[in-house]
């Protein structure tokens, strides 16, 4: 992992997701399409064309009754960091317009949907089906569009979008600490609206790099994890499972592998 | 008297047997233009795909194309560059499959894209690491050097000859058609491999990542080979095609023949490449992602180990042995199975490049990703067929596409 | 002419760069990119001012502090409110979504009468005078006939200001028919009443309980208090456990400690079965039942009739009995009921959960492993929170029209000798009236808040009894089943538009009273019921208008909570400790000032018969060979079975193995379905006694062998077509059954048969 100097502008903004406390009750969901103007259609059921910036999965641990355990998963955009943390993320460096790119200063991955010319391969090399094609011209029945945010655009049918760590929340607390004249944004006000929503606050946001932080410690403890550690995606989001079953259907294991002892030798061969 | 529109000293059908045809085709043609106009209009919910699928019939349909249409640069590059005269007999015709092949590339991508109107912020703005710029930039200015290829020719035909500018815009152009067909042969070599290069660079997919040199993974040089390969199999196949219907004879058999042996070679070398490729990602690359290999080709109703056993055997060493075998492709019908063998390998391997890519599941929990086209997407894909056809037999009927075939036909 | 090759490059570079040169194409082309960036049909929301506005959210009786965001006058994202004594800022999908409904389809947009037949869906907009102006007349010629008694009221609570008024109307106006829709609190707030002799709700101390035994509370499954509940496990010490006691891996089940699987209708069961190794052990509180219980031990009345006590009653739920009705392990139960006993602040839950399951025995019995555990007004263990008395009765004379119309019995049947504590009978209404000869008993309903149509076990019973009712109203704020078959649409605000006053909800243990407030002004032509109410009694004239001496609801509520308005126009809500006094002196106030295991207010309705046959569960009607399986409802916080209907988003949100198209899925263990030959998404044939559905099949390895169980909420027909239309109405293809000690529905399921379509 690079060394991060403190105390510089560079943040790296990542989430923690407490998989033991996440109910799979939905309200992230709901609060990124009210916070983000997601589009809804009539019969949404269709998942695989379905707009959602986070996912929330339901995976089991494949035992019979009354053995079964299940396990929500919320999936947002994973922010990727890509191989060697120079953006390289899987997504951005495909695009052939630029229409998503790797925000330096803060490790957010964006989506600009007046550049994206709709080709997908953006789709194509993500590999947590993060982001979301507009098949259909977006609709607000009745009067519906009085709830729109306009703090976030609007997108139109042919681009691609995704989650964008609500980065209009961002800029806003970003604008309000120069007016202040600080450099530095507290913890709280700069929160992703899944985040804020949670009820059972599953989800903890913030600066990776920033030790003051609760996502600092929390991503460097003994249940974390990430999704498909191991294509080297580097994600910034960051999940806690007391349960070993779901720490294993969190990425790919060959027979006779196991994942604590991949992660150690991944750590081992990342500091040398 | 007025001059024929038909080239001197060869006969065609009859312009109602002509039309007739045309009528036929034009109707297939028509059906893919209305599914056109629905997937602009409505826009791309219109096709079966979804955001597993963000690539699919299309892209594949591309990739396809493009590989068979490797006949006119590798056909360019043996006739101009290594100076292998017997194939002025066929490079014409594979000039023409391959302006087809592109121009249908490139109608098939501005239906892909979800914004078609938006398609040239590729261009503007440029993001040099990505594939699918070099991909776009070199096709175009491949594209512009086939049609510059083209046009002499089609200037040569005789009503067009009789107009002076025309007639000297031509010979013009002929004198520099080496420098064209370099041109072309460069950037053609680079957007096979930036194709190829589309799939391999998904790191994140590790069915389609592979390891490679520098910035280019090896699917990067595989993709050109094989469509150097099978790039003239397919113009073999189709210049073997069209003297069926036409029952005539139109290219030497050298050309047949020094097309199939060097075709042979490159397409046993690219097997042995692919063979290790494959080697090497299943015993190297997807295991230390944690997947075995038999994890990509079980549990799902289609992708089974077949189609890896059809493409690297049966579609790839099958036909290259026969290819290399001087008797076996002397035998013409050995020959053309061979052909179509080697084109079938081809279009299973882009086809494994980019939907089983998309189809394999990437979580442990997750299913295969299954996908069907929509009847709009198969018409526009067949469109190009039509207007391949259609203008194949434009281009027979009324250019001098065969330089031989007086001399090959001399009853008529 | 000739061409050489430098004029030919010249001319063709030249004309490629000329035209490039110009203006013209490149003009062109980013004009037209600019246009599908600017397509007029993509909304571009408008800028203004931000405000934020604590409210409270109404959309079930859960209480949830919000805060609103608005634009203008644009409501535009709901969240919670952090310092909300409810839900610290948690919330479920529905209140994040409510801006939804606020401008959504389902609204009715203004007052309405109908104008083709009973649920054609034929309207024509009226002005309120004359909207008034008919409900009036109609009330006032019922009265003139001396039948005042025929108007009935449903309402969804009865505990806040608009149903006080609505109460308080039917009193003034002489009918007793004041019926509350059936909630899972009912049996609840039954079985406090009898063993507590108090009328109230209770509250449960999560937060610092060590050891909560759910008996199948949909905790995290959006029960009535979901923002609560949500709230409290995020705040949970993970070394709390939580056990649940469900057959399906529910996902209150999936987030517990230990999942308890035992069979459904068999909690009963299991209660006396944990009381049966506590008591046998030793393992109670002995200094709280010497003090404070009531029909522990055997005992004597004054007539020297014999009674059993509690513990004569769990003998014969022994382990080995009990692990045969429950189909759990004995050393479960064992265990189990320890670990209950040695936890510090143990705590037994029932209730948040299916009203179906309103047995007031099962509610006695899981009240009566409190009552071992000794933890009434402890924390972490059991609160009564009483019912609010900010609306205390003022003065009201009525006439004799009215004193005579309040004499006549309940419609319902709630409060006759045989359910004598029982308040409201919902389920008994359509039977009242579908077997009544002659004229509907209901000649008038209003319908304030509840959707009984959809709601009330058997709904096609429901309907036919309402083609019966001659004069229907509905205040809904939604266009939702029951106002399809209306004949006059009152609409009532949403509630981000109006004032509203919500009491302590279900399982706080404080008494917390909030105020929703307007938070935008009104988007359609609406008028809050409580105004209507206030101004059809002033249209009535005499005591009927002097019993309403407020100009309007916002009138009303500012007088009756005048101590508290300034705090809740400050803070949104208003709380009062003293219901945490962890004295036991004063808390009961049964007829023995103690705790009543087996409640004497019970069996005396019922006369004296050994209370034992009294512990009965209710059993599923149907033929076991025919109908070989059980279907049980489940609720999932993502679709809304009860008030107010999901949004759009809760729907986006829904599994597609849970809804797809047009089918729900049930749920069914891989091996039954085997049984059956059905595999992962078949088509299949649900029969139940009910009725029949088709549905398709989910294989899912958590829900126990032999049962179906299918999400409620869906079959809808009302509200609109992005909520209408999808899967059945579980309800529907459940009958109902009567709770033998109250007569509340209490059925838990139905038998069913399941076979490939
Ligand atoms: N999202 C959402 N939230 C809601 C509502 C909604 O519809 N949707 N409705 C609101 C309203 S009005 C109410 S009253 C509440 C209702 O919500 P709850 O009162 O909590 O009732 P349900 O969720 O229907 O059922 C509770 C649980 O009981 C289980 N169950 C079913 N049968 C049995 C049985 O026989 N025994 C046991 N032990 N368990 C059984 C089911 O699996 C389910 O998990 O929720 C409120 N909140
Ligand atoms: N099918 C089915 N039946 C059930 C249940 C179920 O889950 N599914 N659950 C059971 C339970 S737990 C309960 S509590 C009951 C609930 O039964 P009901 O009390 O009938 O509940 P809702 O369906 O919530 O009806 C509330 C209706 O009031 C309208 N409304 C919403 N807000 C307002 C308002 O501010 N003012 C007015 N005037 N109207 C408003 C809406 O149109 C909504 O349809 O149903 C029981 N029956
Ligand atoms: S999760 Fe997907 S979209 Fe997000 S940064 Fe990673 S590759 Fe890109
Ligand atoms: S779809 Fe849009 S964002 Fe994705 S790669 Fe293409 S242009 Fe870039
Ligand atoms: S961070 Fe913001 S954009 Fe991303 S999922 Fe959460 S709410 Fe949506
Ligand atoms: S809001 Fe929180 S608890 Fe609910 S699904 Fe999302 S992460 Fe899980
Ligand atoms: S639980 Fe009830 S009160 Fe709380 S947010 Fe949900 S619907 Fe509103
Ligand atoms: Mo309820």
């Amino acid at each position: 992992m690079a060394q991060q100097p403190q105390h510089t502008k560079t943040k790296r903004y990542g989430m923690v997701i407490d998989l033991d406390k996440c109910t799979g009750c939905g309200a992230c969901m709901v609060a990124c399409y009210a916070e983000n103007n997601v589009p809804f259609r009539q019969d949404d059921s269709d998942k695989m064309r379905s707009l959602n910036w986070i996912r929330v999965m339901k995976v089991d641990n494949g035992k019979a009754f009354p053995d079964t355990e299940v396990c929500y998963i919320p999936m947002p955009c994973m922010q990727c960091d890509g191989q060697h943390m120079q953006g390289h993320s899987p997504c951005v460096s495909v695009c052939p317009a630029v229409a998503t790119d790797y925000d330096y200063p803060t490790g957010i991955v964006s989506q600009i949907y007046t550049r994206c010319f709709g080709c997908r391969y953006c789709m194509a090399a993500c590999p947590y089906h993060a982001r979301k094609f507009n098949w259909w011209d977006p609709k607000w029945p009745a009067d519906m569009e009085k709830y729109l945010n306009p703090d976030v655009s609007a997108r139109m049918r042919g681009v691609v979008e995704k989650c964008s760590f609500c980065y209009h929340r961002y800029q806003k607390a970003r604008d309000k600490a120069y007016v202040e004249g600080r450099d530095e944004l507290h913890e709280d006000e700069y929160q992703t609206a899944c985040t804020q929503a949670c009820p059972t606050n599953a989800i903890t946001f913030g600066d990776l790099y920033n030790p003051e932080h609760a996502v600092h410690s929390l991503s460097r403890s003994k249940n974390a994890f990430r999704l498909l550690e191991r294509l080297n995606t580097n994600p910034k989001v960051y999940y806690l499972s007391s349960k070993s079953w779901v720490r294993r259907v969190a990425d790919n294991y060959l027979e006779g592998e196991n994942p604590e002892q991949v992660a150690k030798a991944r750590k081992a061969a990342a500091t040398h | 008297m007025t001059t024929p529109a038909i080239p001197e000293g060869v006969k065609r059908c009859s312009t109602r047997q002509f039309t007739l045809w045309l009528a036929v085709v034009g109707a297939v043609l028509l059906w893919g233009v209305y599914a056109m106009f629905l997937i602009w209009y409505k826009g791309l919910n219109q096709t079966g795909m979804n955001d597993a699928y963000g690539f699919a019939l299309w892209i594949w349909a591309d990739l396809a194309v493009i590989a068979l249409g490797g006949g006119a640069f590798f056909s360019g590059f043996l006739t101009y560059i290594i100076g292998k005269k017997e194939l002025k007999s066929i490079i014409n015709y594979a000039v023409i499959i391959g302006f087809i092949c592109y121009s249908s590339a490139l109608l098939i991508l501005a239906l892909d894209i979800g914004q078609p109107l938006r398609g040239w912020f590729i261009f503007w703005h440029a993001n040099v690491h990505s594939m699918l710029t070099e991909v776009a930039f070199c096709l175009s200015c491949y594209f512009a050097v086939l049609t510059i290829e083209f046009i002499p020719l089609v200037l040569e035909n005789p009503k067009l000859d009789r107009i002076p500018f025309l007639h000297h815009l031509s010979h013009n152009m002929h004198e520099v058609m080496a420098v064209f067909a370099a041109t072309g042969v460069f950037l053609s070599f680079f957007h096979q491999g930036s194709l190829g290069g589309v799939a391999g660079v998904l790191y994140g997919r590790p069915f389609a990542f592979r390891e490679g040199l520098l910035i280019w993974p090896w699917t990067f040089f595989l993709f050109t080979w094989s469509a150097a390969a099978v790039g003239p199999c397919f113009t073999m196949l189709v210049t073997w095609l069209t003297e069926k219907i036409t029952q005539k004879k139109l290219v030497r058999p050298e050309a047949f023949e020094l097309l199939a042996k060097i075709s042979g070679w490159m397409l046993l070398t690219y097997m042995i490449a692919k063979i290790a490729d494959t080697w090497y990602w299943a015993a190297v690359t997807a295991p230390a992602r944690g997947f075995s290999l038999m994890e990509f080709y079980s549990n799902n109703p289609i992708y089974g180990i077949w189609i890896l056993i059809a493409e690297l055997v049966i579609c790839g060493i099958v036909p290259a042995l026969i290819l290399i075998t001087p008797k076996w492709r002397e035998n013409k019908n050995l020959l053309v199975t061979a052909a179509i063998l080697a084109v079938l390998g081809v279009c299973i391997n882009r086809w494994v490049m980019v939907l089983q890519v998309m189809a394999a599941p990437l979580l442990p929990f997750q299913d295969w990703y299954m996908y069907m086209p929509t009847w709009q997407e198969v018409a526009t894909t067949i469109l190009p067929v039509a207007y391949g056809a259609i203008l194949i037999s434009l281009a027979y009927r009324y250019l001098p596409v065969f330089p031989h075939e007086k001399e090959l036909n001399p009853g008529q | 002419m000739k061409i050489d090759r430098r004029c030919f490059l010249s001319l063709v570079i030249g004309g490629a760069v000329g035209t490039t040169l110009t203006p013209v194409p490149w003009k062109l082309t980013d004009d037209i990119a600019i246009w599908t960036q600017n397509w007029s049909w993509t909304p571009e929301p408008e800028d203004g001012p931000s405000k934020f506005v604590k409210s409270v959210c109404t959309q079930c009786s859960g209480g949830c502090g919000i805060i609103a965001r608005t634009i203008g006058n644009r409501a535009i994202k709901i969240e919670g409110q952090p310092d909300h004594p409810v839900n610290n800022g948690s919330l479920c999908p529905k209140a994040i979504s409510a801006t939804q409904h606020l401008y959504g389809p389902s609204r009715i947009q203004g007052p309405m009468k109908r104008a083709g037949e009973r649920g054609q869906g034929k309207w024509e907009k009226i002005s309120w005078d004359e909207a008034i102006s008919t409900v009036t007349e109609k009330l006032a010629e019922l009265r003139t006939r001396g039948k005042p008694h025929s108007v009935a009221c449903i309402s969804d609570t009865d505990r806040n200001s608009v149903a006080y008024l609505l109460d308080r109307f039917l009193r003034a106006y002489g009918s007793p028919n004041f019926i509350r829709t059936p909630s899972s609190a009912d049996a609840q707030e039954l079985a406090l009443y009898l063993s507590f002799g108090r009328q109230g709700t209770i509250g449960y101390d999560f937060k610092q309980s060590d050891f909560i035994l759910s008996f199948g509370c949909a905790l995290m499954d959006g029960c009535d208090a979901a923002g609560q509940m949500m709230s409290a496990f995020g705040d949970m010490d993970k070394k709390t456990r939580l056990v649940q006691i469900e057959a399906r891996l529910s996902d209150t089940a999936a987030k517990a400690s230990q999942w308890v699987a035992a069979k459904p209708g068999t909690e009963t069961d299991l209660a006396l079965g944990l009381g049966h190794v506590m008591v046998r052990d030793g393992l109670y509180d002995k200094a709280f039942i010497d003090s404070h219980g009531f029909a522990f031990e055997d005992r004597e009345d004054e007539a020297g009739n014999a009674y059993p006590g509690y513990r004569s009653l769990v003998r014969d739920y022994s382990p080995e009995k009990v692990a045969k009705t429950t189909g759990l392990p004995e050393k479960t139960i064992e265990s189990l009921a320890r670990a209950f006993a040695r936890a510090r602040r143990p705590v037994a839950v029932t209730g948040f959960s299916n009203p179906a399951a309103a047995s007031v025995n099962q509610a006695l019995a899981v009240f009566a492993l409190n009552a071992l555990a000794g933890n009434f007004q402890k924390p972490g263990g059991v609160f009564v929170i009483d019912e609010p008395d900010y609306l205390s009765w003022t003065e009201m004379k009525i006439d004799k029209t009215a004193s005579a119309g309040n004499q006549q019995a309940r419609i319902d049947g709630a409060g006759t000798k045989r359910f004598a504590h029982t308040r409201y009978l919902p389920n008994r209404l359509p039977e009242a009236i579908n077997s009544s000869q002659g004229d509907s008993p209901v000649q008038a309903l209003l319908v304030a808040g509840g959707n009984p149509l959809y709601t009330l076990a058997d709904p096609q019973s429901a309907k036919k009894a309402f083609e019966k009712i001659p004069f229907i109203v509905s205040f809904s704020t939604f266009m939702d089943e029951t106002a399809e078959q209306a004949d006059l649409l009152l609409p009532h605000p949403h509630f981000l538009e109006c004032y509203q006053d919500v009491p302590t909800p279900a399982g706080m243990a404080k008494t917390v009273i909030s105020l929703a407030r307007p938070v935008v002004k009104p988007v359609y032509d609406t008028r809050h019921t409580g105004d209507v109410i206030i101004e059809t009694a002033k249209n009535l004239g005499g005591f009927i208008e002097n019993a309403f001496p407020w100009k309007n609801h916002e009138d009303f509520l500012k007088k009756t909570l005048s101590d508290q308005w300034e705090t809740l126009e400050k803070q949104g809500y208003w709380t009062d400790d003293s219901s945490r006094d962890n004295s036991l002196e004063k808390l009961f106030r049964t007829s023995s000032q103690r705790f009543e295991f087996l409640p004497r207010a019970g069996f005396e309705t019922q006369g004296s018969e050994n209370p034992k046959s009294k512990v009965q569960t209710v059993s599923l009607p149907g033929d076991v060979n025919e109908l070989p399986l059980v279907l049980v409802p489940y609720s999932t916080i993502r679709i809304s079975g009860g008030a107010v209907a999901n949004t759009p988003f809760m729907t986006k949100t829904v599994d597609a193995n849970v809804i797809a198209q047009q089918d729900v899925f049930v749920e069914i263990n891989p091996e039954t379905a085997s049984e059956y030959g059905l595999s992962q998404g078949d088509k299949a044939t649900l029969k139940t006694p009910a009725g029949n559905a088709k549905v398709r099949v989910n294989l899912f390895e958590g829900i126990m062998p032999g049962l179906v169980a299918m999400p409620a909420g869906l079959g809808r027909t009302g509200f609109s077509d992005y909520i209408a239309g999808k899967g059945v109405n579980v309800y529907g293809l459940i009958a109902p059954a009567a709770d033998p000690a109250s007569g509340l529905n209490a059925a838990w399921g139905a038998r069913a048969a399941i076979g490939k379509a």
